[in-house]
């Protein structure tokens, strides 16, 4: 082979290995692409719920109360006969069977929707009041569009006569979309138009808070330990091994372990934050102590002996020196471990955080969900309602890890501090 | 004659299987500035480790025989390392600041040991102690900028206050003009001129010229033995020994 021979050759592989590069690359976006895609197709719909614009009249006789009552008795007060006689007014029904039909466009919290309207507002007894009121699901879908219209009637959940009620309210206006503050107020439901991450938020809040309440001093106390005081020998290097081990295991075997010990042995309370945070800080624990140390051990050795020999106690030299300066290091790494810990499904299944639970969370002794096990509640649901609740979810999830993540990269970029 | 200042006798060091000083007995003298040669692990830098205990930080040195600084055994187990160090403060062979103020590398010496209770008063070591190193002029009114933004022999003057802040009796340095330009050299030189009023100096170099320039006595190490010790003039017009002559003339090292 001559000199240009081999020269080109070198030069053609250098080529070829920028083009397998730049390949994998964007095979690798176009992947995140089509994921993002989808999610935000199917999901974006679900931060808007369809309400129907209903006249409501608050009729003396039918509520039995009377003008100044107080909050207690109207809580009391039987507001269901006024939402029936309200709701079929909204379209000319001509006998029961057609009343029934146009009543199920509403959502079954349409009674609660009046009685709030009410709440809000004292002096409405005896007069008329437009309100917003929350249809149901199938309508709901209809008029975003998720729900084919021109399928035969028995596959169909909307009855051809609720479709021409619908036609009504389109032509009079009387429909439109409203921001869903349900999905982001309300518990679970099993009515999609009523489901919330609500309780979602407030159980996951909470896991992760435990989680770092109990996973980051632990862990960075031992590994400021192990790094810099322990002494370095087989009990060490064996501690070494066996945490860089246990952050590998697999989390569902975490959530097998606190299903016997701190549910079966302890008894603490099933399916709450208490519990979920205690598993994850287990779980997240090896992954915030390698990091940490990675980060101290980062900082050089000149800064520990010059502080050293103008007289600082060792003591003084990790405290005063060596910690603040792999702070930002640590702190990030425990961002990262948390944003993990936040998207982890499997032990918390095991703990049975998978339950049906409708009521927000008070405390982190109550039952509750978290977001990435609602994600796996919803995606089993049928109805179409949850299709999109279930990707709204997950958009909801993904944003929070991208926050956390670029808080992680800014506190280490901000502060990390240079030294030579 | 100046008085003797620090006495080693036999002393041995060990690096875990590996012996890195065989029976070093070496004298420094009070306010002189002693010159530790000879070739790269030689054992020159593990000797003035001795002094201030930074042995200590390896875990698997073991250092025997005797040390003494004005007849305290500083080898002792019950020795309080802090104190020690408070007493023999140490420039290293890379400039080393904090990565913090100027201000803040100085003053955590005096700090840590209750040294200047009032602002003002640390104020005053700052001054002084910048002063004595002869960077007050060129760092006074920067004082709260990060110690790791000057120059390089800045650095080196920086490291050199911050040993003198706490006020101790002897400084060693460690080839502490090995990272620096010929210019910043010469002013740490004058420097060391400058500080060995006050203390007394180990300095540990390379450079022949600069143990000539630098040093009133001068010690000659080779594979972990001092080989000779005496006078500079003497060391590099006249050595004893034929080693020494032959280091100092560049036939090996």
């Amino acid at each position: 082979m001559t000199k240009e021979e081999r020269l080109k050759k070198r030069h053609r592989s250098e080529k070829r290995f920028r083009f397998y590069g730049l390949a994998s690359i964007l095979v690798a976006l176009l992947f995140v692409v089509i994921l993002v895609q989808n999610i935000f197709s199917k999901g974006s719909s679900a931060f808007k719920k369809t309400v129907i614009t209903t006249e409501i009249f608050f009729d003396q006789d039918l509520l039995e109360i009377q003008n100044g009552a107080s909050q207690e008795e109207i809580m009391e007060a039987d507001f269901y006969d006024v939402m029936i006689e309200n709701l079929i007014k909204a379209y000319p029904a001509k006998d029961r069977a057609e009343e029934d039909e146009l009543l199920k466009l509403f959502s079954g919290d349409a009674e609660i929707e009046i009685k709030k309207a009410f709440l809000k507002d004292n002096d409405l007894l005896g007069k008329t009041i437009t309100l917003d009121l929350t249809a149901s699901d199938d309508i709901d879908q209809l008029h975003k569009g998720n729900y084919p219209r021109d399928l035969p009637e028995e596959r169909r959940r909307i009855s051809d006569f609720q479709l021409v009620i619908y036609d009504y309210f389109v032509e009079n206006k009387k429909i439109s979309k409203n921001f869903n503050n349900y999905f982001f107020n309300n518990g679970d439901s099993r009515d999609p138009e009523l489901a919330g991450i609500g309780g979602a938020l407030v159980g996951s809040f909470y896991s992760i808070l435990i989680c770092l309440l109990l996973a980051f001093p632990v862990a960075v106390l031992a590994s400021i330990y192990l790094e810099e005081f322990a002494p370095k020998n087989k009990i060490t290097d064996f501690i070494e091994i066996n945490i860089n081990n246990l952050a590998a295991v697999p989390s569902i075997v975490y959530g097998l372990l606190a299903l016997q010990i701190l549910l079966a042995t302890i008894q603490l309370p099933r399916s709450t934050p208490l519990v979920a945070g205690i598993t994850l800080a287990l779980m997240t624990l090896p992954r915030i102590i390698i990091p940490c140390r990675a980060s101290l051990k980062a900082v050089p050795p000149s800064i520990r002996e010059g502080a050293l020999a103008v007289g600082a106690s060792k003591f003084q030299s990790v405290f005063h020196h060596v910690v603040p300066l792999a702070l930002p290091g640590t702190l990030s790494g425990t961002i990262i471990g948390l944003a993990q810990a936040l998207g982890e499904t499997a032990p918390l299944i095991l703990i049975g955080m998978v339950a049906f639970v409708v009521d927000i969370p008070s405390s982190p002794v109550d039952p509750s969900s978290s977001l990435p096990v609602q994600v796996y509640l919803w995606s089993e649901s049928a109805e179409r309602g949850f299709v999109e609740k279930t990707s709204a979810t997950i958009m909801m999830l993904l944003s929070f890890l991208i926050v956390m993540n670029f808080i992680a990269v800014y506190l280490r970029q901000k502060f990390e501090k240079r030294w030579n | 004659m100046n008085n003797i200042k620090i006495k080693s006798k036999n002393l041995n060091v060990y690096y875990g299987d590996k012996q890195a000083l065989f029976d070093v007995n070496l004298d420094l003298n009070e306010k002189e500035v002693t010159a530790l040669i000879g070739p790269s692990g030689c054992g020159k830098s593990t000797f003035i480790r001795c002094i201030n205990r930074m042995n200590d930080v390896i875990d698997i040195c073991k250092v025997t025989g005797n040390i003494e600084m004005d007849g305290m055994n500083i080898n002792d187990k019950d020795l309080d390392v802090v104190s020690l160090r408070e007493r023999v403060g140490m420039v290293f062979q890379k400039p080393n600041p904090f990565p913090k103020s100027i201000y803040d590398n100085i003053s955590y010496g005096p700090k840590i040991h209750g040294k200047g209770e009032t602002k003002s008063e640390l104020d005053q070591i700052v001054e002084n102690s910048l002063k004595k190193s002869a960077l007050w002029e060129e760092v006074k009114d920067r004082l709260d900028e990060p110690g790791t933004s000057l120059s390089g022999g800045q650095q080196q003057r920086l490291c050199i206050a911050r040993a003198i802040s706490v006020n101790p009796e002897v400084i060693l340095m460690d080839e502490p003009c090995s990272a620096l330009d010929p210019i910043a050299t010469a002013k740490i030189e004058e420097l060391i001129d400058e500080l060995k009023k006050t203390y007394t100096i180990v300095i540990v170099t390379h450079s022949m010229a600069q143990a000539v320039r630098v040093s009133q006595k001068t010690g000659f190490f080779h594979l972990g033995k001092l080989i000779e010790v005496g006078n500079t003039e003497k060391i590099f017009k006249n050595p004893d020994n034929k080693m020494t002559q032959d280091y100092i003339t560049g036939r090996f090292g």
